[in-house]
């Protein structure tokens, strides 16, 4: 199949030198690239997630407010409708909830295709995890992160998902607050906390030169507290160890759903 | 080994009559380092640059406290007669600082083995709130609108572009350059007319017997970590922090011995404030605590053998890892 799809690409790659922009079909699928819009919809339940103001309750009724909601996306892979798998082992996204501009993570050089599956690592992969200074730039750039602080300096280790909050069901701590924060990292042995999110894509997303899809996902954020496991905050409300993440990773890999997608 | 030494003037041609400085060789006596030199070839403009930034209390939140604060070359780069260092603010930490000698032979860093590269060492003391306080996205912005540190980055990568990774890496250079390999001892085992006492040579032979299967080797490090079974204190765990493995809790790393005379006090904890004290521990002190290593009891006996004669000589011979050219040397020095 592959062979067969490289051959037409080879037809179309050569008939464009010769005559270019000779297509009378607008929307073939040709040797082009085009880029997918990654919408990261981040909700709590059926409400928008705003920080700071937003009061929420989750599934024990424990009420809460969210003051940081941060994670990595990497290794994006796309399934053709023929099964092919388009992998993007060297784009890695950082959403922030509190920078509008990282919900919409442009996925680059897609090639056209119709694809009809997407997904994705929570987390930052272990190859990388590991890797010299030199790999380290952009979202994985250890020393740009400022007070967001996604990586655990001690410790050699991105935090894939970090939300901190507050909740009256919290102890108060010794700043007077009664604050939450839960840092989930790990990418080794007994304490890998990377989870992989496959969902399908029920409407094709139909790369074109001309037609950059937009893959709306939403997160709901209320599956951290109410997953397979139950998570109650005023049990678990300060998790910094890769070693007891484990439940929660299980919880926030199921958050994802794709809403729709945009062909245009 | 003439492919590891990295020449002071990378650019030199065969015609120039200077002999070329060497910022850093393999000792003979050394084995093969485990720093990928490859990708961060030592130049001169790059260890001035990181010796530059090794100095400068820029790296901290308010501008008081530079590495080499508590890394200091007299006391083999470590923070001397302090159990725990101090960093901003007067802050304490929770551990004593480790020397910064002979890195190209390690991989895993600080007393739990937390940070496996190098190059990423200096983020941890930056970052550390009972250390410099700081946040990376502000040191780089300080050296980016420095007076000097622009032209700097020039001279050592070309450009004044100012990144996380060059200046990483400049750190890396320099701290690479501290090599500690002319010890009296280091003179006596390469046969350069250096001799023992007769009680440093009873020391040696008896560490050789009851101490190097952990102190082991050149580096007087087998790089593992272990329960030297001193009382539990505070709540350190140690090596279990990182791998999270009840097995790994109450282990440290067993530290290089090079230098160790000027470099306390000891343990994690700086505990021990004299290398006698050290030794009556190993020789009486030892507690059964949990995952104490096995190599400190054995038949039911705990902790190591050793006369008051015998620690006396050992201590002896540890004086002799004492290497005064790498102390005093005017190259690795604050100008």
């Amino acid at each position: 199949m592959k062979k067969t799809f490289n051959y037409i690409l080879g037809i179309v790659f050569a008939s464009a030198l010769v005559v270019a922009c000779t297509n009378d079909n607008v929307d073939p699928i040709d040797n082009s690239t085009n880029a997918v819009t990654l919408e990261f919809d981040n909700r709590v339940g059926a409400q928008k997630m705003t920080l700071g103001t937003g009061t929420y309750k989750n599934g024990s009724g424990e009420e809460f407010t969210l003051t940081t909601f941060n994670y990595f996306i990497s290794n994006v892979a796309l399934k053709k409708a023929d099964g092919t798998v388009v992998k993007f082992p060297e784009q890695y996204f950082l959403i922030r909830q509190a920078d509008p501009k990282t919900w919409m993570s442009k996925l680059t050089d897609v090639p056209a295709a119709d694809y009809t599956e997407i997904s994705f690592l929570i987390g930052v992969d272990s190859t990388r995890s590991v890797a010299g200074v030199d790999k380290r730039t952009g979202v994985l750039d250890e020393l740009s992160y400022g007070d967001d602080g996604m990586a655990w300096s001690w410790n050699s280790g991105y935090i894939f998902v970090k939300l901190e909050g507050t909740s009256p069901v919290v102890p108060l701590n010794s700043a007077g607050k009664r604050a939450f924060a839960m840092h989930i990292g790990g990418y080794k042995g007994t304490a890998n906390n990377l989870r992989t999110v496959t969902l399908p894509l029920k409407t094709q997303a139909t790369v074109r030169k001309s037609i950059s899809p937009t893959v709306h996902l939403v997160a709901d954020f209320l599956k951290v507290f109410d997953g397979p496991n139950t998570i109650k905050l005023a049990e678990t409300n300060s998790v910094h160890n890769p070693a007891v993440a484990g439940p929660i990773a299980d919880n926030y890999v199921k958050m994802f759903v794709v809403d729709h997608v945009h062909n245009d | 080994m003439i492919g590891l030494s990295l020449w002071l003037a990378a650019g030199c041609t065969p015609t120039d009559t200077a002999e070329p400085e060497v910022l850093f060789k393999v000792p003979a006596n050394f084995p093969e380092p485990l720093y990928n030199f490859e990708a961060n070839p030592i130049t001169n403009d790059g260890f001035e640059l990181g010796k530059a930034l090794f100095y400068d209390p820029i790296l901290s939140r308010d501008g008081s406290i530079s590495c080499g604060e508590c890394h200091s070359q007299p006391s083999g780069f470590t923070h001397h007669g302090h159990d725990l260092s101090h960093g901003i603010d007067n802050r304490k930490g929770t551990r004593n600082s480790l020397p910064v000698q002979n890195l190209a032979w390690e991989s895993e860093f600080f007393w739990d083995g937390g940070v496996i590269d190098l190059d990423r060492v200096p983020i941890a003391p930056i970052e550390n709130p009972v250390e410099m306080d700081e946040k990376g996205t502000n040191v780089l912005e300080k050296l980016r609108t420095s007076p000097r540190y622009p032209a700097m980055f020039k001279r050592a990568y070309g450009s004044e572009e100012i990144t996380s990774a060059k200046f990483l890496k400049a750190l890396s250079q320099f701290m690479l350059t501290l090599v500690s390999a002319d010890s009296r001892y280091d003179k006596f085992v390469r046969n350069e007319g250096e001799t023992l006492t007769p009680d440093e040579s009873a020391g040696l032979t008896i560490f050789k017997q009851k101490c190097a299967s952990c102190h082991a080797g050149e580096l007087f490090t087998d790089r593992s970590y272990r329960n030297n079974g001193i009382a539990i204190q505070g709540d350190d765990e140690g090596r279990s922090r990182i791998t999270a493995n009840e097995a790994d809790r109450n282990k440290f790393r067993v530290p290089s011995l090079r230098n160790v005379a000027v470099t306390g006090p000891y343990m994690h904890d700086g505990r021990f404030y004299t290398l006698d004290a050290v030794l009556d521990h190993y020789a009486e002190g030892v507690q059964d605590t949990p995952n104490l290593d096995l190599l400190l009891n054995q038949n039911g006996q705990r902790g190591i053998a050793l006369t008051k004669d015998e620690r006396r000589q050992v201590v002896a011979f540890l004086h002799t890892l004492t290497d005064d050219t790498f102390l005093k040397n005017r190259k690795f020095s604050q100008n």
